[in-house]
Formats: C-alpha cells, sequence, structure tokens
C-alpha cells in the first residue's frame, strides 16, 4: 500500500512539475516575452500559444531550440526543454505547399506522357488512402534505382547508358538485379555516399526534392540506409517484410489524430515530386529510357507479384512488368544527351537535350522515335553520331579504359585473351564503329530482347540457367553499345583535320572545298575517301 | 613563476567549458540570434551540437534558418570543432558539396583561440553571411521550409526502403 501510495504521489509529483514551465521566448526582431506552458504539451500547441502573444501565425512560426527546429507533433519535453530555458522564435515563409505543387507541376508540365503522377494524384484526392499507402513502395525503387541509375554515370562522369539496358532487364528480373548487387563493384559503389549523392544530385528534379527536404537528402547521403536498401533489393524476402512493415507503420500513422494529414502532406511533398522527378527526369522521348521510371516499373511489377492484388498498380504498370517483351528497346543515347545540363538544375532536362541535339543535326531525337529500330538506325547513320563514335574509338587507351570499368566486359577479356587483342586493335575499333556495324549489334541486340522475353514468358519464374547465360550475353553487347556510345561527351585526342589531313587534300583536289563538311564525310565514312565522295555528293543532292 | 603566472588564467576543462556553454545554448544567454544545443544528451563527451542561425536582415539570407552540425572533439577548446551546413547554403566559405566550413576560409576556425565558443562560431558565420561578398549570393531553394517531422523522417526511410 505504502509503495501504491508514494508511486502515486510521485506521479502527481511529475505532472505537477509539467504543470507549468516558464520559457522564454525569443524573437527574431530582438523582443522578448516568456509564456507559460505544460512541458508535456506539444510544440503545436505551444505555437498556438505564441500566436497569440506575438503577431506571428502559427504556420509562419518557426521554434528553435538547442539549435533544432521544433516539429509540431512532438511534445516539448521531448526536446529537453525545462523552465526558464529560451526558445527562438522565427517567421518563416508561409506554408511550403504551394511551392511544393508548383514543382510538381513544373515536373508534369514537360511532358503530359507520365500517368503515374496524376494517377496517384487522383487518388488521394479522392481520399483513397490505400492510393498513399500503397504508392509509397514505390519509392524502394527510386531508393535502388537512385543507386543504380546514376552509379556508374557518376563513375564516369556521364550518362552511362548501358544502365538504362541493365535497368531494362533488371524491370524484367529481380534475380538478374540480385547478381549485380551482389557484384563487389557495385557494392564498393554503393558504400560510397558521395558517389551516391553525386549521383542523386545529377537528376535535376531529384535534386529540388532533397533541396527542400534536407531531412530526405540526410537518409540518402546516410551509407548505412542505402546498404539497406540493397540489402532489401537484394533480397526479395527481406523487401516483402519491408514493404509490410512500411504498409503498417501507415496504417498506424494513419490512425493516430494527425496522422492522415501528415501522410498527405508528406506525399504531397515528396512522394508528388519524387514520381515526377522518377517517372519524368526530362525524358520526352522513350520510356525504358529513364532508369527512375524503369526502376519503378519493376517496382510495379514485383508489386503485383508480391501481392496478388494492388489496386494502385495501373494494367498498364501490370503489362509492363510481366511482359518484357512490349518493352521498347531503351535508348542508349537518351542519356548522353541531357549530361552537359545536369549541372544546371534549372534547365529542364528535355529541352536541353533536344537543343544538344538539335545542334547535332539528328532528327526527331527528343520527340520519343527511339523504340522504334529504323529510327534508331537513322540515327546510327546519322553523321554526327558516327563522328562521336569514331572520335571516341580512335583511341584505344579510351577504349580499353571504358572496357575495364565494366566488370563483366574485364572478366570476359581476362578469360579471352584473343579478345582483348581484337579490342586492342584500333583497326577492329574502327569497323566497330562503323554504323553498318553498330546497326548489326543493336539488332542482335533486340533480337536477343525478344528471345529471352519469350523465353521468360515460357518459363515463367523458374529461370533456367540458359536464360540467365543468355541474360549476360545480352548484357555484354549493352556494355559493348554503352562503350562505343561512352565516346559522346569525350573530346578526341587527335582532331579529325590532322587524322585525315591526306584525305582531306584528295577532297580538296576533287573539288569539295567546304573542309567542315569534308570533315564531316570523312569522319562518317571512317577515312574512306570514295565513300566520303558519295556521301557528300549525295548530301549535295537533297 | 612568471611564465606560470601567464598560464595561471585559468584553464578551464574541456568539460566545465562545454557544460557552461549548454547551459548557455539553453537559455539563450548572449547575442540571442544563434541558438546552439547538444544532440545527444547521454554523450559524456559533449562533442556533437547542433547550431541554427537566423539569416541576418537584409541579406538573401532573411527569412531562412540554417542548421549546422559542430562537432567537438576531444582536444576541444584547444582546436577548433569542425563546423558543418545541413541546411543547403551558398556562401565563400563553405564547401558547396558537404557544407563543410572551411577553415582555411573561415579565419575564426583559422586563427582558433581557445576563448572562443561554439556561439562565437554561429555569430562569425552570421556576420559573414552579411559580409559584402555574401549577402546578395544567389541561393539555394529553400530547403528549411518544411523541416521533416522525425516521425516522418521515420517513415520516410520506412517508405525508401
Amino acid at each position: 500500500m505504502g509503495i501504491e501510495g508514494e508511486s502515486i504521489d510521485s506521479s502527481a509529483a511529475s505532472v505537477g512539475k509539467s504543470l507549468l514551465a516558464t520559457v522564454n521566448v525569443r524573437c527574431s526582431n530582438g523582443s522578448k516575452f516568456s509564456v507559460q506552458i505544460a512541458l508535456d504539451a506539444t510544440v503545436g500547441a505551444f505555437k498556438t500559444l505564441l500566436a497569440e502573444k506575438s503577431d506571428v501565425p502559427t504556420q509562419q512560426q518557426r521554434l528553435i531550440y538547442k539549435g533544432r527546429i521544433l516539429k509540431d507533433e512532438q511534445t516539448l519535453e521531448s526536446y529537453g526543454l525545462e523552465s526558464d530555458h529560451t526558445v527562438h522564435l522565427v517567421r518563416g515563409a508561409a506554408l511550403s505547399t504551394a511551392s511544393t505543387n508548383s514543382s510538381a507541376n513544373l515536373g508534369t508540365s514537360a511532358t503530359g506522357t507520365t500517368a503515374a503522377a496524376p494517377r496517384d494524384a487522383s487518388s488521394t484526392d479522392g481520399g483513397d488512402f490505400g492510393g498513399v499507402g500503397s504508392a509509397s513502395p514505390l519509392l524502394p525503387g527510386f531508393g535502388a534505382s537512385g543507386v543504380f541509375g546514376t552509379g556508374a554515370s557518376g563513375l564516369l562522369g556521364s550518362g552511362f547508358p548501358e544502365f538504362d539496358q541493365v535497368q531494362q532487364q533488371l524491370t524484367q528480373n529481380p534475380n538478374m538485379m540480385r547478381d549485380m548487387l551482389n557484384m563487389p563493384a557495385i557494392q564498393n559503389l554503393m558504400n560510397n555516399p558521395d558517389l551516391v549523392r553525386n549521383l542523386i544530385m545529377s537528376n535535376p528534379q531529384m535534386r529540388e526534392i532533397l533541396d527542400r527536404n534536407p531531412d530526405l537528402a540526410h537518409v540518402l547521403n546516410d551509407p548505412s540506409t542505402l546498404r539497406q536498401t540493397l540489402e532489401a533489393a537484394r533480397n526479395p524476402e527481406l523487401m516483402r517484410e519491408m514493404m509490410r512493415n512500411t504498409d503498417r507503420a501507415m496504417s498506424n500513422i494513419e490512425s493516430s489524430p494527425e496522422g492522415f494529414n501528415m501522410l498527405r502532406r508528406m506525399y504531397e511533398t515528396v512522394q508528388e515530386p519524387f514520381l515526377n522527378a522518377t517517372t519524368m527526369a526530362g525524358n520526352t522521348g522513350g520510356d525504358g529510357s529513364n532508369p527512375f521510371a524503369a526502376l519503378l516499373g519493376n517496382q510495379a511489377n514485383i508489386q503485383s507479384r508480391d501481392r496478388s492484388t494492388n489496386p494502385s498498380v495501373t494494367d498498364s504498370d501490370v503489362t509492363n512488368g510481366s511482359s518484357p517483351n512490349s518493352n521498347p528497346l531503351p535508348n542508349p543515347w537518351n542519356n548522353a544527351g541531357p549530361t552537359p545540363a545536369t549541372n544546371t538544375r534549372s534547365t529542364p532536362t528535355g529541352e536541353a537535350r533536344s537543343a544538344v541535339f538539335g545542334g547535332l543535326g539528328v532528327p526527331d531525337l527528343g520527340a520519343g522515335g527511339m523504340p522504334d529500330p529504323s529510327v534508331l538506325s537513322q540515327v546510327l547513320q546519322n553523321p554526327a553520331m558516327a563522328q562521336m563514335m569514331q572520335s571516341m574509338l580512335s583511341n584505344p587507351q579510351y577504349v580499353s579504359q571504358i572496357f575495364n570499368m565494366n566488370p563483366q566486359l574485364r572478366s570476359m577479356m581476362e578469360s579471352n585473351t584473343q579478345l582483348r587483342e581484337m579490342l586492342q586493335n584500333p583497326e577492329f575499333l574502327r569497323q566497330l564503329a562503323s554504323p553498318e556495324t553498330l546497326q548489326q549489334v543493336l539488332s542482335l541486340q533486340q533480337s536477343l530482347f525478344t528471345l529471352i522475353g519469350r523465353q521468360q514468358l515460357n518459363q515463367g519464374q523458374n529461370q533456367s540457367n540458359g536464360a540467365t547465360g543468355m541474360e549476360h550475353l545480352m548484357q555484354m553487347f549493352g556494355g559493348l553499345g554503352a562503350g562505343v556510345n561512352h565516346g559522346v561527351p569525350s573530346n578526341p585526342d587527335v582532331p579529325p583535320e590532322e587524322l585525315y589531313a591526306t584525305q582531306l587534300s584528295q577532297l580538296q583536289e576533287m573539288g569539295f572545298f567546304d573542309t567542315q563538311e569534308n570533315i564531316r564525310a570523312l569522319i562518317a565514312t571512317a577515312g574512306n575517301v570514295h565513300a566520303a565522295v558519295e556521301r557528300l555528293l549525295g548530301s549535295m543532292g537533297h | 613563476m612568471g611564465s606560470e603566472g601567464g598560464g595561471s588564467l585559468v584553464v578551464v576543462p574541456r568539460n566545465f567549458r562545454l557544460l557552461e556553454e549548454l547551459e548557455r545554448g539553453e537559455k539563450g544567454i548572449g547575442d540571442g540570434t544563434v541558438s546552439y544545443g547538444m544532440d545527444d544528451a547521454d554523450d559524456i563527451y559533449m562533442r556533437s551540437w547542433t547550431g541554427t542561425i537566423i539569416g541576418p536582415h537584409n541579406t538573401v539570407h532573411e527569412g531562412r534558418i540554417y542548421q549546422l552540425k559542430l562537432f567537438c572533439d576531444k582536444d576541444y577548446p584547444d582546436s577548433p570543432p569542425t563546423a558543418r551546413f545541413q541546411t543547403r547554403i551558398n556562401m565563400t566559405c563553405v564547401n558547396q558539396e558537404t557544407g563543410m566550413v572551411e577553415p582555411s576560409l573561415f579565419p575564426m576556425l583559422l586563427n582558433w583561440r581557445r576563448e572562443y565558443t561554439m556561439e562565437d562560431i554561429l555569430i562569425g558565420l552570421k556576420k559573414e553571411m552579411s559580409s559584402p561578398q555574401n549577402r546578395k549570393l544567389h541561393q539555394p531553394l529553400d530547403g528549411n521550409d518544411d523541416q521533416r517531422v522525425e516521425q516522418k523522417g521515420l517513415v520516410l526511410r520506412c517508405a525508401i526502403l
């Protein structure tokens, strides 16, 4: 009894203690006043009290204590506030939702093609909470893809088109993803937070979101989080478990007062821009080309597999996931284009890209014809493209460097000396660079894609070794494509004028006086004067 | 004796010094335009601190709240703490990528003196914000507008996972 009484006393005392504390408030204009408030009150309640005492409406109040910004949902106690302590009151900007929305619109205005953002938005508007809950597991897609999609690009300092391809495959095959993630090279990548940061920052829209949400940035900058993410991606069981946890957390929060609104806010400030960033990323062209989008597709795929029914996954997503065959061939050049623009945050990427390619005279690249093989071949035959490849491949050292960076290619080379010799032979590389070869490689690749898709369909979930082998083969080709393509941002060591000095003079003698035109033709034809003449005559005819 | 007399200007031990700073931070003693406190009340070494600078008036920083991490290693206050902005800021002495305040570009850290406190650093940084070379610098989008609720951060983490 005595003990009981004592405990009651002590609890009463603690309540008494928390009853009223005098808190000094210091405004940013220098004025000071003090208020009395129970320390177990929430910051939100404290703000309401302050709104009466000062002329700052609660929404504009920013409270700072011990260097931290107090959050509405927390209690004053939880920050360690005590009587006679001082809290700083700053008048902040009005509610941030407006700016977030505008940025979301900014994302969508680039193209009207993304179905994801509007769809999800409408589901929240309708008060369908399932929309939020189910949208959130989409984020893991980002987690992994952010890491992935740009992992290599951080490494090479530019868009690395191979990853498009890989991503495309990943969308179709979780096993593959696991394999990839187990690769030591990738793990090294992941353990480097700077790199990840870099790659996230290279997506202007992503960056904007992170700018707006420092905590989120913190999460993303935390290597352990990333590791966890990858761990999850590697292990489907874990992934499922995490999704379940997330859903439960969501419903828990939902049931707490204000929880729904909080989630809604969170959705508005984070999820939507995220989706926009992931689905748009300024890509006006082929839909398989955006790594984030691809991963989102992947996510949808996994989801639909894990839970047989999920209202938020639209039909298009499901079909996208289950029949890999229908996916357009990723455009390996899509990423290369916007690379120069990644630093200029304000420039919409799509615009920048089309500007870049417009300058090069590549027809219609941004318009979205990429999945079409004929357009692809058109691009391949484009002199400018050929020039880029030429310039890259003319430097064997560079090529080998690229190949060394691709772990799979490297292992391939190590096991096959002949291949290495081949790759170090400039003549071979030149051949490789010729549009015809590339086209052949691409068509081969595409047929492989189809083949694999068919195989997967046939075999369902049971992946035979054959299929996996096939994929590796395909990846290799992807690597080749990437290697070939990678020269886009690089400068050739030898200027074409020097490289083709003799051919140039020959052309001059033949009466082709436009040096620039000549160089272009020569580059396109790999220095073959006859072909160049034909090309020049052809262009004159047009 | 003479040399001892010079040294006997009472060398306050690290812990006393930090406790004093902690109290000043909590009670808002001093300038009042900066706020700071310890991150983890259980850390007996009192190493990790958070500071907040309210953007000075008549600069681009007005109305912004900058949060930064201060880390006092065990040799504090003999050597300066490290300061890293958590809020994105464009400022000459701050590394754009990491948010670190570069000691080589911020005289107070470069010529550190034992009497300097974290508050001094914060105030110094605030002064730096209103210096001619910093007051008009274009600033990144306000990242502070909607500081996440901690719970929210947790959910986000979950969501990302």
